[in-house]
């Protein structure tokens, strides 16, 4: 057993780190709102975390804090996701429709220029050697696993309030959610900025775990993939996120030996899951026990 | 400040924004017809680019499969152009055919069709780089013939340089433009795209093949791509199978400012951008590709339905 968490760990917290990604993509899908901001605040976070853990104005407060510091780069995450994610929710989710999306892919390419040409955020080359929290990167999964866990408790608490009600109101038809005295663009607004606020947290954890961090981290086509895992996954489970992030991130390991032409597989694998599992892997694992049940062929 | 500056910023200006306005209008069709935006625009404008660099120059690098290949033939550039475009075309008919139809067919949600066409996305952008590498392409100096590169002019003692590549794109993206608009409004075909953009049920019943003119659409879409793309390439150089990323996000940011869905909001989205990066003063120059995206949310904030999109109805 060892053997395996030595070959397999560090697949294994990534899976979970890349699955608290697609969470965060989860919350505003909740809401019927599709972001693909995630990476931005993810990209965002790291930054935070790695700044505040080795900008040398900082030591003494790192040298008074040791391992509290960790929380306390989570927490300046947390704080400035909270405040862009309602900078940039807000007025693009007055908006129905396909709005969300467009503003969030020029949020990712915006912060994408910005990091490259802060001088604090180390230009192109990033910043280096950021102070590890644990001495094996598998112990990082006591970062990720209650994060993860805390995602997936407010995820189905949220599902079972008259908050979760209300998102699932704006989802199915904002026009007649408005029309009931549900506060649309409200309740839009929070679900995208719990979902902004998560990928935060999950940068500011990871730049210690990755231990570099650089404008590689916050590419349009990393955002792609985390929608992946939600919509492969299945976007209307909990446990599709999670789900989709097992596969996608163990797909690359599993087809190691094609080496270059992996990634037109991966390709592959996006389309045909769009078109013969439309619901998902939860879906389709759902409609397979209905069939199975022998309550009539809902697939 | 001065005037030979002002000069070349609105030339410079122009000629890329006409481009962006080619571009961008792969999506405004694919877009009105459909309500959808085809995320793998950006890929075909990439595919073109490496198109026409197959069939003018002919020869790959030390990369990829195709190491070392060369072509038993080149064409002149003026026909290679027009030959990837009609192939970005095809091509552009086998995104919707893979990525569009089977879903539209389910009746399946519409962000879907977002995520598959990111999916066929990352297919052609990898098959490039599986085939010729990721180097970077440059057209040669003189694939022009005898044109010199630029011209320079003299005003107000300062010079003021028109390239030839610029006549070029600005020539072609008119030529684009006015056709497309002749097709649009003047034709049977046009008018029963527009019909099918109105409302693709009443034209279904009123004899409009929908889905032969879906097809169509997104062979138009992929020639305006594969043709800006080609431009893009011979100006800049092509540079690896990523290059069409960032200027297919660009594409988005123009057709938001411009209003979604809007033919003459795309063309001024396109000019405004173009325009918005070439008066950036220089010593902000590294911020040049951040400009599209913050025109965005300026437009989202103060004008969500874009330049000259019409009132964001809610039907019901």
């Amino acid at each position: 057993m060892s053997g395996f968490f030595e070959n397999y760990g560090f697949l294994i917290v990534t899976i979970v780190q890349q699955a608290l990604l697609g969470l965060s993509i989860y919350f505003p899908l909740m809401a019927g709102q599709l972001s693909l901001a995630s990476i931005g605040f993810y990209s965002l976070g790291g930054y935070v975390a790695a700044v505040m853990g080795t900008h040398p104005a900082l030591a003494p407060l790192r040298e008074a804090l040791g391992f509290w510091m960790f929380p306390l780069e989570w927490l300046g995450a947390l704080v400035l996701s909270v405040i862009l994610g309602i900078a940039v929710g807000y007025p693009a989710l007055r908006l129905r429709g396909i709005y969300l999306a467009l503003a969030t892919v020029a949020f990712v390419q915006v912060v994408n220029v910005a990091v490259l040409n802060m001088p604090i955020a180390g230009g192109a080359v990033g910043i280096f050697g950021i102070p590890q929290a644990f001495e094996s990167r598998l112990d990082y999964i006591w970062f990720f696993g209650p994060l993860f866990l805390l995602a997936l408790f407010l995820v189905w608490r949220i599902g079972n309030m008259g908050r979760g009600l209300a998102f699932f109101a704006v989802r199915e038809d904002e026009l007649a959610a408005g029309a009931m005295g549900v506060a649309v663009t409200g309740n839009k607004v929070t679900a995208f900025v719990l979902g902004c606020a998560l990928a935060g947290v999950t940068g500011a954890m990871s730049a210690p775990f990755l231990n570099t961090w650089n404008a590689r981290q916050g590419t349009f086509d990393a955002s792609v993939t985390c929608l992946a895992y939600v919509l492969i996954g299945g976007s209307r489970s909990i446990w599709g996120p999670l789900c989709g992030a097992a596969l996608l991130v163990s797909l690359p390991e599993l087809l190691r030996p094609l080496k270059d032409s992996r990634m037109i597989l991966n390709g592959i694998v996006l389309v045909a899951a769009c078109v013969y599992l439309p619901q998902g892997i939860m879906g389709g694992l759902a409609a397979l026990r209905a069939r199975l049940s022998g309550r009539g062929g809902a697939a | 400040m001065d005037f030979a500056w002002l000069l070349q910023s609105l030339l410079n200006g122009l000629s890329i924004g006409s481009v962006y306005a080619v571009f961008a209008l792969g999506y405004t069709l694919v877009f009105s017809i459909l309500g959808i935006i085809n995320f793998a625009h950006g890929a075909v404008f990439t595919l073109g680019a490496y198109l026409t660099y197959a069939l003018a120059v002919g020869r790959f690098g030390i990369n990829g499969l195709l190491a070392d290949v060369t072509m038993p033939v080149t064409l002149p550039f003026v026909p290679a152009l027009l030959v990837g475009a009609v192939l970005s075309g095809l091509a552009g008919m086998a995104v919707e055919r893979l990525a569009f139809k089977p879903l539209r067919q389910r009746g399946a949600d519409p962000l879907l069709a977002l995520v598959s066409s990111l999916g066929v996305a990352l297919i052609v952008v990898n098959l490039i780089q599986y085939l010729v590498g990721a180097e970077i392409y440059s057209f040669p100096a003189d694939i022009f013939g005898d044109l010199p590169m630029a011209v320079i002019f003299q005003i107000g003692g300062k010079p003021v340089a028109v390239r030839t590549i610029q006549i070029i794109l600005f020539g072609a993206s008119l030529v684009m433009l006015a056709g497309l608009g002749w097709f649009i409004g003047r034709t049977r075909g046009g008018k029963a795209l527009r019909a099918t953009a109105e409302n693709a049920d009443t034209a279904s019943l009123l004899g409009i093949s929908v889905n032969r003119f879906i097809l169509g659409t997104f062979f138009i879409s992929g020639l305006l791509g594969g043709l800006a793309g080609t431009l893009i390439g011979v100006s800049f150089g092509v540079a690896g199978p990523y290059f069409g990323v960032s200027y297919g996000l660009k594409g988005l940011a123009v057709i938001v400012l411009g209003g979604l869905g809007s033919i003459p909001g795309a063309v001024l989205g396109g000019l405004v951008i173009g325009l918005g990066e070439a008066f950036l003063p220089s010593d902000m120059s590294s911020y040049k590709e951040a400009v599209a995206f913050v025109l965005l949310f300026a437009i989202l904030l103060v004008r969500p339905q874009g330049l000259l999109g019409g009132r964001l109805e809610q039907k019901v």
